[in-house]
């Protein structure tokens, strides 16, 4: 008996390792949960729809020069030339027309890069991510102006796990934010952030979903400010994707939503939008030769009579 | 012409000596369905006027709407289109391994 119980121990122990490894096995074919994707991180969740919805709309005339010196060094030069609004109570915009030269170095390595901007009117723009280690990323944006108190500085740690990732937010005026985004299915993420603001003594809350398959993302977004944002994205096909998002604020009481479309055809970008205001834009980028982009955009918003149309011209990529 | 000037005094006589021509258009135009008519077609006139504007500021917008949203796309995809055409008929040229060697 003694000598019998030993096998059939060691059977039923290997019935007991088998039984449970074929269902394993069988929801493993099915969904991996051990080995689920890396998700966006939690700011980027609207990526897809902010892409196609909110391109950089202008209005006057731009031209943007970038020059490398070397593989990893390069320079820009811009110049802007155009009316600028500025931002009043009353509700007719009010503008001033203004003119600008910027720039910029580049220093771009797979583990470093660094963006330095300075304007002419004394604003400078610095940013630098860099590469801690495989997982760990430390990113940081400070600009500086020449008026007190519009001086921003922000210092972010991301962490990219294998399903997850996590960041900490430190900037001046006391901010401190934390964020979470974690995997739940090959399609599903969820999130959710924390943010405390010492200076305006402001704090908050917020969670995200985001589903996406290779045809279509949907996004949701709550916060504690009384923010409610949701977006879609149906790629029709390789070329052309469909966008349309929806924000409600429930302390300003504000509801905006908008529809657009977005082509990527071979010479061209092309990408329209209207929305609830009743202001439609469009934006075009059309390739030129090897390196040089015209752009055309255009905004019109029929209520306020205010009519924005600009060109420019990229060289150097 | 006669005729009006010999009216345009009685006119000005006053109400006692007026002519049978104006006396019957006085009635004729005091009448209930004379005005009712009149106001009528006021109003139809300032409805007409109100829905032409309107309906001018809705051509107006849908029109210029379309300008900025369609009229790119559509010239846009007729350019790509030309190019396929055109990278087509270059292919059926050179035939088929001529373009698939540079890729």
């Amino acid at each position: 008996m003694a000598g019998l119980a030993p096998p059939t121990a060691a059977t039923a122990a290997a019935a007991a390792t088998a039984l449970p490894v074929p269902p394993k096995k069988i929801e493993d074919e099915k969904v991996d949960y051990l080995n689920l994707p890396c998700p966006i991180p939690y700011e980027e969740i609207h990526r897809e729809a902010f892409m196609s919805l909110k391109p950089e709309l202008f209005e006057g005339m731009r031209f943007d020069f970038t020059k490398g010196l070397n593989q990893k060094f390069s320079l820009s030069h811009s110049v802007f030339m155009g009316p600028i609004e500025i931002p009043n109570q009353s509700t007719e915009t009010v503008k001033i027309p203004t003119a600008t030269y910027e720039f910029g170095a580049n220093y771009i390595d797979p583990k470093l890069m660094l963006f330095g901007r300075i304007l002419t009117d004394g604003r400078l723009n610095a940013r630098v991510k860099c590469d801690l280690s495989d997982n760990l990323t430390l990113k940081a944006n400070a600009q500086l102006t020449n008026e007190p108190h519009m001086s921003h500085g922000m210092v972010n740690f991301d962490y990219k796990g294998r399903d997850f990732r996590t960041q900490f937010q430190l900037g001046n005026g006391a901010l401190f934010g934390a964020s979470y985004i974690q995997s739940v299915s090959p399609n599903l993420s969820l999130g959710g952030e924390v943010f405390w603001a010492g200076q305006h003594r402001k704090s908050g809350i917020g969670y995200a979903a985001r589903y996406n398959t290779d045809k279509m993302v949907a996004t949701g977004q709550v916060a504690s400010t009384g923010m409610v944002a949701l977006s879609y994205v149906q790629k029709v096909s390789e070329k052309v994707s469909l966008a349309s998002d929806f924000t409600y604020n429930y302390m300003s009481r504000d509801v905006i939503s908008s529809l657009g479309y977005d082509y990527i055809l071979r010479q061209c970008r092309l990408r329209g939008k209207i929305d609830s205001n009743g202001c439609v834009a469009a934006f075009l980028e059309e390739r030129l030769n090897m390196g040089v982009n015209f752009i055309l955009s255009a905004e019109i918003d029929h209520r306020k009579k205010d009519y924005k149309f600009g060109f420019g011209l990229t060289v150097g990529e | 012409m006669a005729s009006r000037g010999n009216k345009r005094p009685s006119i000005t006589n006053g109400d006692d000596n007026l002519g049978v021509l104006s006396r019957v258009s006085r009635s004729v135009s005091d009448s209930q369905i004379v005005r009712r008519a009149k106001s009528t077609a006021s109003d139809a006139a300032f409805v007409t006027q109100k829905l032409l504007r309107s309906t001018g500021k809705a051509a107006w917008i849908a029109g210029t709407t379309f300008l900025i949203l369609v009229v790119p796309l559509i010239i846009e995809m007729d350019r790509e289109q030309q190019f396929n055409e055109l990278e087509m008929q270059q292919a059926s040229l050179l035939g088929t391994p001529a373009t698939a060697a540079p890729k």
